[in-house]
């Protein structure tokens, strides 16, 4: 029972802290004047997550994987990460494709003078008026890290489930309802747009974390309740 | 969009009155799904979608502060919200019965249940966008609980019409099993958060964002009636949302400040 808990808990922070490293651009990006994907917070952390999270209950449903083995644990947590990566790199290189070549923008970053990974200088190919354009280096590595923890976290919460012994569907269905609550309540933190770890945004992780715990803990005691019966 | 709503329109019904009407209707049809299960996707599908209505109407009063990230993530929320209360309902209730003893009969109050662990489940989430968080909405933390409440009605009303019933075993083996509560999860979200998404603007009027909202909840009926292969709910349920889509677009036509049919674009240059 408590062991349980404490990943449902832990898995709820994991996904708030994910959602912050996500390059979100919102309805300016969508329009090429601001730097990162062009769609809302909860859309892009919902299918990075959501991939993971089936990645995640694919491998936990393969044969010979026992959910008391940590070592098995840990290979259905890196399953989920991995696949939610790989949905969100796609779903960047696309968006990057239809930025450079579609609309034909440079990739630049607003919040930074230099990019912190390449060291390229950003600020003299932003367009006046905007915030940066398309998803430059450090945005896609800040949003691999992220949905890698989105994986991690929507995958810990369906181990969880398991081991409180529901069956796959409902075990599926309320993790999906537990990822949405969480990464609306990182999406209301950040407020909008993000650009990644250098964003100054990103120093507000805390609070969103400390909401996502306590509304974590909150529906795992809930879990915990209905799973007596089961 | 911080730029959301653009005013507050006038309110044609004020926006309790709704909630509750659209409770009341949700949760009857629950218990005509319940009862009378030939019956259950005609008039309980009906009558859920009571629920998405007053839950956009709801959608419509908090997005217009402008929530920063779009319309969509506060009916999304309702909807996950509604989701872990609606599973809790059905399965707290077989739980208490087994555990402590209790007569079956507690099993006719799923959806009493249901009602008040979304509302707790809402209202702590509300609380805690308002202060961790910092969301500098007045009413954030009401339309937290009564988003949670509708989406859960929603759900529970839908799937109980669906399986004909909300016993824990018709539920989990009628909806749960096959995955039709994944049509209700993102169905009835969509016709919760669509109605204000698509009508926001400086020129939003609570009536035609009601009839949209009308529209939605019928069409997410006929899904669900087509999903059962329930003709009788599947014609009634289409002709119910042409006539009120057909009087929304006639809506949308009078509001407008002027129609233009413009031609097809000229091949050459002139």
């Amino acid at each position: 029972m408590a062991i349980p808990l404490v990943e449902i808990t832990l898995a709820g922070a994991i996904i708030n802290a994910s959602v912050h490293f996500v390059p979100v651009g919102g309805a300016p990006a969508a329009m090429a004047t601001s730097t990162g994907v062009g769609t809302g917070t909860t859309q892009l952390a919902a299918g990075a997550g959501f991939t993971g999270l089936m990645a995640a209950a694919i491998m936990a449903s393969q044969k010979g994987i026992d959910l008391s083995n940590p070592i098995h644990l840990a290979i259905i947590l890196l399953s989920g990460a991995v696949g939610s990566m790989i949905m969100l790199a796609l779903t960047m290189l696309l968006g990057q494709l239809i930025y450079v070549f579609g609309v034909g923008v440079v990739p630049a970053a607003d919040k930074c003078e230099k990019d912190p990974i390449t060291g390229d200088y950003q600020k003299s190919y932003i367009t006046p008026g905007t915030t940066g354009h398309a998803v430059p280096t450090v945005c896609f590595i800040s949003g691999l890290m992220g949905a890698a923890l989105g994986g991690i976290g929507g995958g810990l919460a369906y181990i969880a489930l398991k081991q409180l012994g529901f069956t796959s569907e409902v075990a599926g269905i309320i993790a999906v309802g537990f990822f949405f609550m969480n990464a609306v309540l990182a999406s209301y933190n950040i407020g909008g747009t993000i650009e990644g770890f250098h964003d100054p945004k990103f120093k507000k992780i805390p609070n969103g974390i400390i909401a996502s715990f306590i509304a974590s803990l909150l529906t795992g005691v809930i879990v915990v309740g209905m799973s007596i019966g089961a | 969009m911080s730029h959301g709503g653009g005013g507050h329109a006038a309110e044609l019904y004020p926006e309790n009155q709704v909630i509750v009407i659209g409770a009341i209707l949700a949760i009857v049809g629950m218990y005509i799904s319940q009862f009378f299960p030939q019956v259950s996707m005609l008039l309980g599908g009906l009558l859920a979608s009571g629920a998405t209505v007053a839950g956009a109407n709801t959608t419509r009063r908090v997005a217009a502060y402008g929530l920063g990230t779009g319309v969509p993530s506060i009916g999304m929320v309702s909807l996950g919200l509604g989701a872990i209360s609606t599973l809790a309902g059905v399965l707290l209730a077989g739980v208490a019965i087994s555990q402590f003893n209790l007569p079956k009969e507690l099993l006719y109050g799923i959806p009493i249940i249901v009602t008040v662990v979304s509302i707790v489940l809402g209202y702590i989430v509300g609380k805690l966008t308002v202060n961790p968080i910092g969301m500098k909405i007045p009413i954030m933390v009401e339309s937290m609980t009564k988003l949670s409440l509708m989406g859960a009605l929603s759900i529970l009303g839908f799937c109980a019409a669906y399986a004909g019933g909300f016993y824990p075993d018709t539920i989990i083996e009628g909806t749960v099993k096959n995955g039709v509560i994944g049509l209700a999860f993102i169905a009835a979200g969509m016709a919760i958060l669509h109605p204000f998404n698509a009508c926001l603007g400086p020129n939003e009027s609570h009536k035609r964002t009601l009839l949209l909202a009308i529209a939605c909840g019928f069409i997410t009926w006929f899904m669900f009636s087509i999903a059962k292969l329930d003709i009788v709910s599947s014609v009634a349920s289409i002709l119910l949302w042409g006539i009120v889509y057909r009087e929304f677009v006639k809506q949308s036509l009078k509001d407008a400040c002027s129609v233009l049919y413009t031609p097809e674009l000229p091949k050459k240059e002139m």
